[in-house]
């Protein structure tokens, strides 16, 4: 037997009516913040505290105490001498893609599979995709995320989203990988697709923001301030490009509630669990591909192939070329290795942003095309388009400042 | 992403009772499933937070539940891509016991998807999660009526702490097949219980 939706919906009433009983309910500290943080005058001075209180535990844990205080130290002060002494035969090939660089003093520029391979991942990336994790956990299990949608609704409704899409935007700043398939809340395929695509054009993973702010802290402002410029301007055209509809946000708002501890135990643990096991492996065998193509003498020749786009349309020097493979596997590994590349203030920033634009990550690029082999193909496109555009757009405000 | 994850349209394990689980978005299914498997579904406080399917295993009373939690739907007609996933494993687990989850407070909600769900046919079973919301609103559910209207076994639970899972667990052998016309003609006043009453009350537990 079937109903229609208005018998059913009656049969619904019917049986609360008999079942439910409310009764006189006061208000708590949980609904009068519910309110505050939801009420765009006092929720959007609540909303930049919290993305303050979250870039500051973020920067002051993983990037100052953790890498500088104590990673720091250890692998360019003890283990790249070590492993420099003990490894044998500097002049070898195996030396090369293992240890690096024999005259390297810091992990950064030795560029071996064991020594900037583990001090990237584990020394660097490590305590700030923990903090990261730890901090999105507890937005996500306070219900403070529905909120932010909510607040957020008006400004993505110009960019073809609703508010709803801050969910896959957050994960994202994790980790683009799980921010994709959470797309799928996304109600309609316009929606979808935009989100993909900026995702994967605009929005740093945990792993990236956490290397850029060890390397390049004072750069960091400026790179996001370009990124989340680029996601606005690009999300407005592809609002008014791409065909379909932009339905109003619906969404639940639940209750505020204490995170449970085992929960944010147990996430925080499959989270790191997860970078353990698939990120760290990732950039040792991102460092080994690389090494192995500057051995064949592939990316010098792709540089100097390249060398008059890079030079002359985005302004970076050509060396550029060789992050650029290694953030095809890891965006991590290829700052790391920006890094230690001699440019002008400009040039860092602008080759951080392709670096970050340019393509993404295996994982992400596997997952998007789990998602749908069409959207994926059509992003590519859009994804070249748009490096190449705000590429030299980025290049073109460079020279009118004077600095490119 | 945790190994229990199983992919797209992997195949289903064939032994033992295979048990959906559905319900509106943000009801605490995810907790409920880590609860009943001791897997590692993730859990957060926004709607949508499962987007793809889960599947875990218990043994209780020495058979074997494969338990499927499968991302929130407000109705059988879905909505997104994530609602899509949770129609599709419906359809294509027609044998499956059904285990709906609902909201205590919000019950009004869960119900409209609990009734199509009854409409296909399927043994089901009820859970009223997030009982320990409902009693700090001050909102009561009477579990026995709710039961006697549906017919089919409705237990009271609290994921986060664990609550009435046990209860949950054991009564799965006792799912049924609900009885769509019985529940308008309970509704109506018009009881019609002769089969089932047996001098018992008609819990519809057994």
């Amino acid at each position: 037997m079937v109903f229609s939706s208005d018998a059913r919906w009656e049969m619904v009433d019917a049986i609360t009516r008999q079942t439910v009983t409310y009764g006189t309910y006061k208000h708590t500290l949980g609904d009068v913040l519910g309110d505050l943080t939801v009420k765009p005058l006092t929720g959007i001075p609540v909303a930049f505290a919290a993305l303050y209180a979250f870039w500051s535990v973020f920067t002051s844990f993983a990037g100052t105490l953790m890498t500088d205080g104590f990673m720091v130290k250890f692998f360019d002060g003890f283990w790249l001498p070590w492993m420099q002494s003990v490894w044998p035969d500097p002049a070898s090939w195996h030396y090369f893609l293992f240890v690096g660089n024999p005259a390297a003093d810091t992990c950064f520029e030795a560029f071996g599979m064991l020594t900037s391979g583990l001090f990237v991942s584990i020394g660097v990336v490590l305590p700030a995709v923990l903090v990261f994790y730890l901090m999105m956990t507890l937005l996500e299990d306070s219900g403070y995320l529905p909120r932010l949608a909510v607040l957020m609704d008006s400004v993505l409704h110009r960019i073809g989203l609703h508010g709803y899409a801050i969910v896959p935007i957050i994960l994202g700043l994790g980790c683009n990988v799980p921010a994709v398939t959470a797309t799928r809340i996304l109600e309609t395929k316009k929606q979808r697709f935009i989100m993909m695509t900026l995702l994967a054009l605009f929005i740093p993973c945990g792993a990236q923001l956490g290397i850029m702010m060890s390397v390049l802290p004072d750069l960091v402002g400026i790179v996001m301030l370009c990124l989340i410029v680029g996601f606005c301007i690009f999300g407005f055209v592809l609002n008014k490009v791409i065909p379909g509809e932009n339905p109003e946000i619906l969404v639940d708002v639940p209750r505020y509630h204490w995170p449970v501890k085992e929960y944010v135990a147990k996430k925080l643990w499959n989270r790191t669990k997860g970078f353990l096991k698939e990120a760290v492996p990732f950039v040792l065998f991102g460092i080994l591909v690389v090494n192995l193509l500057y051995l064949g003498g592939v990316i010098q020749g792709l540089a100097n192939l390249l060398e008059p786009v890079f030079v002359t349309w985005f302004g970076v020097p050509k060396e550029t070329v060789g992050p650029l493979i290694a953030a095809f596997l890891r965006k991590d590994l290829a700052i790391a290795q920006l890094s230690t590349i001699p440019m002008t203030t400009y040039q860092m920033v602008a080759s951080v942003v392709l670096v970050t634009i340019y393509f993404p990550c295996v994982a992400t690029f596997v997952v998007m095309l789990r998602e749908g082999w069409k959207e994926l193909i059509a992003a590519i496109v859009v994804l070249f388009v748009v490096v190449f555009i705000y590429g030299g757009i980025i290049h073109g405000i460079g020279i009118l400042l004077g600095v490119a | 992403m945790t190994e229990e994850k199983a992919k797209g349209n992997a195949d289903l394990p064939e032994k033992g009772t295979t048990v959906l689980m559905l319900g509106n978005p943000n009801v605490g299914k995810s907790a409920l499933f880590n609860r009943m498997t001791g897997a590692n579904a993730i859990v957060s406080n926004y709607p949508g937070t499962t987007v793809d399917f889960t599947s875990g295993t218990f043994i209780e009373g020495g058979h074997t539940y494969t338990i499927i939690d499968v991302p929130g739907t407000y109705s059988l007609e879905p909505r997104d891509a994530a609602e899509e996933v949770a129609v599709r494993m419906l359809r294509d687990s027609p044998d499956a016991t059904v285990m709906i989850v609902l909201d205590a407070t919000k019950t009004d909600r869960g119900l409209y998807v609990a009734l199509e769900v009854m409409e296909r046919g399927m043994p089901c079973i009820v859970a009223v999660n997030m009982m320990d919301a409902a009693h700090e609103k001050k909102i009561t559910v009477d579990i026995a009526e709710l039961q006697r209207i549906l017919g089919v076994p409705v237990v009271s639970t609290t994921a986060t702490s664990g609550e009435g899972v046990r209860d949950l667990a054991e009564m799965l052998r006792k799912a049924k097949v609900a009885d769509i016309g019985a529940i308008a003609q309970r509704l109506r006043g018009e009881e019609q219980e002769r089969e089932s009453v047996r001098g018992c009350g008609g819990c519809g537990g057994c």
